[in-house]
Parts: structure tokens; C-alpha cells; sequence
């Protein structure tokens, strides 16, 4: 490369050209500054500066399990008073006293932990309407005509959510998705995933919940899945506290009516009212069946 | 004014993507869902229209008379950033709306090369005919000939619609991708790879656009 380029630039250079160009790029620059200033100045948005403080102390995972877009979202709807702290369940509780201390709000921090169940146990007990070849996924097998199940609010079992979840909480096996309630954090992934809409948050301390949300009356389910709940009302009867109603056909458990007492459970005639931590299930029914077996025999 | 000349000429012949291959970084990055994609398209389509209706007065009230055309990279790039800066606060200010869904796409195409090459497009048609000769563009092969001055109502015009085929085409291959993205395709070729290809076969398809007339 020849360095002496420039030197035969400078010769050459029209001083007043270069001059006019300074001066047009200062004159635009200065103007765009100014109608900038001046703009800037007439549309000031003024933003609640609570909404950056609620920010900050939010868990900042962006997971939108709270319905809002991303914890910003959150913040302002919480300043706003449209939504309650108990919808995180991912900000720790230190910060969220802080938070209502900034809101000037009542809240004690004693927010209940969720985690999620799967509302359907089908699977494989639950009839397909056709054979289905395509891509591997509940999502595009919900695309052609609601996917194969004959139910209509099945678990295709073919793991969008198994995708979806970042803890690798979820299993598919017997036909339908598992989630493992150790490993849940209830952020709500799977739920957004799940075309059927079938994943729902209950507190992490309750006993029972619902596995099963047709709204179909108990002989069409009949016809269709054999573990489906048939709206036979017996939970609802059998509940010494009032806490399970009908609604729509569908059993609704009211878990702050609860009492852990699990006469639902032994009174399901579908067994779609099942345990959320498996692992208390297991040693109940062994200690429950065993004695039977040993009556039986005798 | 023939408008639908420069219609057909925006939305496919001269498609800014697919046949000029501007723009192809908001192409391929906001491409993966039709949602965030029509945003950023109509984003683009805004900021060009804005573009034209100010770059060419400027180009040819100010920068030709005074001969000094070549700083005109640096000139539309100042105006055009800062046009972008007051939209996007006039936008927040009274309409918390649109900005929620267009403004955050607003910073991204400030100075996004398909937004110079629509500034420099309109602008280099005059400079052409003000000299009074007759510019040749080959497209494809083919010499078209661009002799008519645009007036300030064409380059407005031609803005809007080149932005609008820069919407149709990311539209489109947002659309694509999500159906390719579910594909089984080898490993290597997942992703990234696959949406390439994909593009390449959407300006194959629009290349028949500009053997047309």
C-alpha cells in the first residue's frame, strides 16, 4: 500500500467544500439534537418508579408463569394492583415482604408453594380416533383434528411438555405425562406448552387432586376411556368437609376446604382422583392392601 | 406516476430480501414466530416511509445544489437514527399500545442496510434524471432502463411498499420455519442451516417475479 495516498489527498483538498460539509453535518446534527431535546421533553412518559424497585426484587427468571410478559410485566401489574404476590412462586419471601412494603400492601409472606399436575391419567386406557404418522409432538399432533385421542381433552402423551420443562420434572409413560413433584418448580412452562391445556397448578401441599377434565357426561366417557372421571358425584358426597363440587361435570377441589383426610381417594370408582406426591401413596397402599390380601388368604 | 409499476417492482420483482439481499439480519433473526415477525415488518415498513419522505428532500434540496453528494451515507444515517429516537418516544407517549408491540422492533432497523438502500435507491434514481441520463440497472441478467425522475410522491410510495415486500417475505418465512422447524432433518442441518436453505428456495421462487414485463 502506498502511505503517501494521503498526502496527495491533502494536496488536492477544496478547503470551502470541506467547510460547507463540516457546517451541514454540525447544522443537522445540532437540529436533531434539539428536536430530540425538544421531544423528549413534551412526550416524557412518567412512570411509576415503584414498578423498577418491585422489578428488582422479583426472582428475574422471566418464566411468565405469573400469565405476564416477563418479570417487568409482573412488576407493573402488581404496582398496578391487577395481579398478587402469590402468583411468583419463584421470588423468595424475604424479597417479597419487601415488595408489599413497597406497594404498602398487607402480606404476610406466607405465600403457598405450587406445583403442577397433570389433569388427565388416560393414556393408553383412553381410545384413539386414528393411527397418527407425523411429527413426534403433542403440538402438531393437535393440529390434525385436535389430535388422536378420542377424548377431547386426553393426554397424547407424545411430550411437548416433556420438552418444555427446563427441571426434567416430566415423564411420559402409560401413555400420558407424569410430572415428578420433586423436581417441579410450577413455572408454568409446561402449561403454556400443552395444547389440550391439561397441566394445572395445585399447592404443593395438598393431597388430592383431579386427574381427569372432560366435561363429557359419564356415558360418553364411558364409551371413549376407561379411566376417565364419569361424574358419578361420590367424591363429591363422600367429602366429610364440603371441599369437592361438581362443576360442569368436572370435580373441583377446594384446597383451602381440605383436610388431607383422602376418603375421595378410596371412593373414585375411575380412580381419577389420585395423590400429588406418589411416594406417600405408595407406602399407604402397601400398608392398606396388605392386610386385606392377608384376610383374603385366611 | 406509474404506481403499479412501482407496486409490483417493491412487493416481488425487486423484492429488498429476496432479490436485492438487504435486510437479511432482521430476516433471518426475527423470523422465528409470524407474531414478532409482522411486527418487525411493519416496523421496517414505517421507518422506510419515513426514510424516503425525509432523505429525499434533503438529498436533493441540500446535499446535491451544495455538491456534496458523497456524504450522504453519514447524513441519512444521522437523520434517519434520530427520526427513529423521536418516533419512538412520540409512540410511547400516545400510543402505549402500538409501541408495546412495534416499538420495541423500532431501534433494531434504525440503521439497518435495507433501510439505506431504500434511502439510497430513491435518491439515486434522481441524481440520475436530474442529470438528464438515462440510468441502466441489470436485473438479472436484464438491462432495465430508469429514465424517469421519481418525485417525491414515487420515493414515498415506492418506501412504503418496498417495506411492505420486506413484511410479506419475512411473514412468509416465518410461516415456513415453523413447519420446517418441526421437519426430522439430520442433526448438522437443524436450525440455523435449514432456515437458510429455506430462504434460498423463497428467492429461487421469487426470482420468476422479475422475468415478468
Amino acid at each position: 500500500m502506498n502511505l503517501l495516498l494521503f498526502a496527495e489527498i491533502g494536496r488536492d483538498i477544496e478547503w470551502v467544500t470541506l467547510g460547507i460539509a463540516l457546517a451541514i453535518m454540525v447544522g443537522i446534527g445540532l437540529l436533531m439534537a434539539l428536536c430530540i431535546i425538544l421531544i423528549s421533553r413534551f412526550c416524557q412518559v412518567k412512570e411509576d418508579p415503584r414498578i423498577k424497585e418491585v422489578e428488582q426484587r422479583l426472582a428475574g427468571a422471566n418464566c411468565g408463569a405469573c400469565g405476564h410478559p416477563g418479570c417487568s410485566g409482573f412488576a407493573k401489574a402488581l404496582v398496578e394492583g391487577t395481579a398478587t404476590l402469590d402468583s411468583c412462586g419463584q421470588t423468595n419471601k424475604e424479597a417479597q415482604i419487601e415488595i408489599s412494603n413497597i406497594l404498602g400492601i398487607a402480606y404476610d409472606g406466607n405465600a403457598e408453594p405450587t406445583i403442577a399436575v397433570v389433569a388427565c391419567s388416560g393414556g393408553s386406557q383412553c381410545e384413539d380416533k386414528y393411527a397418527y404418522q407425523g411429527y413426534g409432538t403433542c403440538v402438531s399432533q393437535n393440529m390434525l383434528a385436535g389430535g388422536r385421542k378420542a377424548c377431547e381433552v386426553g393426554c397424547m402423551g407424545s411430550g411437548s411438555c416433556v420438552d418444555a420443562c427446563p427441571y426434567m420434572a416430566i415423564e411420559c409413560f402409560d401413555g400420558y405425562a407424569h410430572i415428578d413433584p420433586e423436581l417441579c418448580r410450577s413455572c408454568g412452562l409446561c402449561i403454556q406448552t400443552c395444547p389440550k391445556r391439561l397441566i394445572k397448578r395445585v399447592p404443593k401441599s395438598a393431597t388430592v387432586y383431579v386427574a381427569c377434565s372432560t366435561e363429557c357426561r359419564g356415558k360418553d366417557v364411558m364409551s371413549k376411556c376407561k379411566a376417565g372421571c364419569i361424574a358419578c358425584g361420590k367424591c363429591e358426597r363422600t367429602c366429610p368437609s364440603g371441599a369437592i363440587h361438581l362443576v360442569n361435570n368436572v370435580p373441583i377441589i377446594d384446597y383451602s376446604k381440605c383436610t388431607h383426610c383422602g376418603k375421595c381417594l378410596e371412593a373414585c370408582p375411575r380412580h381419577c382422583i389420585k395423590h400429588v406426591h406418589p411416594v406417600d401413596t405408595s407406602e399407604k397402599t402397601i400398608t392398606k392392601v396388605e392386610p386385606e390380601k392377608e384376610s383374603k388368604a385366611e | 406516476m406509474d404506481v403499479l409499476g412501482i407496486i409490483f417492482s417493491a412487493l416481488f420483482a425487486n423484492n429488498f430480501i429476496l432479490a436485492q439481499f438487504k435486510g437479511i439480519c432482521p430476516f433471518l433473526g426475527v423470523s422465528q414466530k409470524p407474531g414478532s415477525a409482522l411486527g418487525m415488518g411493519l416496523a421496517v415498513t414505517a421507518v422506510m416511509v419515513i426514510t424516503c419522505a425525509v432523505t429525499y428532500p434533503i438529498y436533493t434540496f441540500v446535499l446535491v445544489p451544495l455538491g456534496i453528494k458523497y456524504l450522504y451515507i453519514i447524513v441519512f444515517i444521522l437523520v434517519i437514527a434520530s427520526l427513529v429516537q423521536m418516533l419512538e418516544m412520540i409512540l410511547k407517549k400516545f400510543t402505549p399500545g402500538l409501541y408495546s408491540s412495534l416499538g420495541i422492533y423500532l431501534p433494531l432497523v434504525t440503521t439497518n442496510c435495507a433501510i439505506l438502500g431504500v434511502a439510497q435507491l430513491v435518491t439515486a434514481e434522481v441524481a440520475a434524471t436530474s442529470a438528464h441520463f438515462a440510468k441502466t440497472l441489470v436485473v438479472f441478467g436484464k438491462a432495465v432502463k430508469i429514465s424517469m425522475a421519481m418525485s417525491f410522491g414515487e420515493a414515498v410510495l415506492s418506501g412504503l411498499f418496498y417495506g411492505l415486500g420486506f413484511t410479506l417475505a419475512i411473514i412468509l418465512l416465518a410461516g415456513l420455519r415453523q413447519k420446517v422447524d418441526r421437519l426430522n432433518v439430520a442433526k448438522p442441518m437443524r436450525g440455523f442451516p435449514m432456515t437458510m436453505i429455506t430462504a434460498c428456495f423463497m428467492a429461487m421462487a421469487f426470482y420468476i417475479f422479475s422475468l415478468i414485463g
